[in-house]
């Protein structure tokens, strides 16, 4: 597998290192991770470089994660980018509106390495 | 995901349809299922799968109070919509920096921002997978961000509250505490 540039946007530093442990351990090698504290910095960041993966948290201050990934959609930024929620909230309601809003994939927290490889390496494969 | 009694008492309700046959508005409402959101069972097995899935440790059940601490950590996550409460992570500084080791496998000594993030998240994680072991509770009720004190002799206290559960937990002769208060519930 070629090198794969992921974002990873959470207001959790603990949970940004959880997941990007977790992504190596789903095999995801060699992996370059960006990260980002907010969802600010992490348009930031997607307008700055190219990426080719986005995990993002959906409960964050100021501007959550489904607005997020509206603001990627509506600026077009990471074109064709899988974007993957990966959050406490596990409704089918949520589920929907992270849909709606554009998101690839769905991770519901807490979540074991086994089922970051399920449902991210799919996604990278047929992008 | 779970599918307790709390669906299954929403779809027996009875006159679920108008006289015209056509699907009414939706109403709903948690407090004839309280026995189900108050249901202890539900918080221990929140417990179990957070520490399991995050940690890698199982934790049990133990006696309380918490063993007094020189400085103690409590981290809050709000609820609000169909239930209004928090749900209340506590333990003392030695507990939150294994937790956080655990989680991380960094060690520490002290209580630095990484250590009080992974007690915040710790919360957040027992707050959802609380809430989410009932389905209807889980797409109504929405959480805050954690919110992470630390210090020494405060207490905890909310007035008349519509439940509280007050569970003590050990893993690994370390000792914390989780409380869910519920203050309102629609």
């Amino acid at each position: 597998m070629s090198e794969v540039r992921t974002l990873i946007v959470d207001d959790s530093s603990v949970m940004r290192k959880i997941v990007e442990r977790a992504l190596r351990q789903a095999g995801l090698d060699p992996l370059v991770v960006l990260e980002a504290g907010s969802s600010t910095e992490g348009l930031d960041v997607l307008k700055a470089q190219p990426v080719d993966l986005i995990l993002s948290d959906i409960n964050m201050p100021s501007m959550d994660g489904l607005e997020f990934l509206r603001q990627i959609r509506a600026q077009n930024l990471a074109p064709g980018v899988p974007v993957v929620m990966i959050t406490t909230e596990s409704s089918e309601e949520h589920v929907k509106q992270a849909i709606q809003a554009g998101a690839q994939g769905y991770i519901r927290k807490p979540f074991t390495a086994e089922q970051v490889k399920e449902r991210v390496l799919p996604l990278l494969t047929v992008a | 995901m779970l599918l307790n009694g709390v669906r299954k008492a929403a779809i027996a309700t009875p006159g679920a349809r108008g006289q015209d046959g056509a699907e009414p508005a939706m109403t709903f409402s948690l407090r004839d299922s309280l026995h189900l959101v108050a249901d202890p069972a539900n918080l221990d097995a929140s417990v179990d799968e957070v520490f399991r899935l995050m940690l890698g440790v199982s934790c049990e059940r133990a006696e309380g109070p918490l063993a007094p601490a020189p400085e103690s950590v409590t981290a809050i996550v709000g609820f609000g919509g169909m239930l209004s409460g928090v749900c209340v992570f506590r333990c003392g500084a030695d507990a939150a920096m294994k937790v956080a080791e655990h989680m991380t496998g960094m060690a520490f000594t002290m209580l630095d921002d990484t250590v009080k993030d992974g007690i915040g998240e710790v919360c957040n994680m027992l707050a959802g997978t609380w809430k989410g072991r009932v389905p209807e509770l889980s797409a109504r009720c929405g959480l805050s961000v954690p919110a992470v004190i630390t210090g020494t002799d405060y207490i905890l206290r909310v007035q008349a509250p519509e439940f509280q559960l007050n569970h003590f937990y050990r893993f690994q002769g370390i000792g914390f505490a989780v409380t869910i208060v519920c203050d309102g519930i629609q």
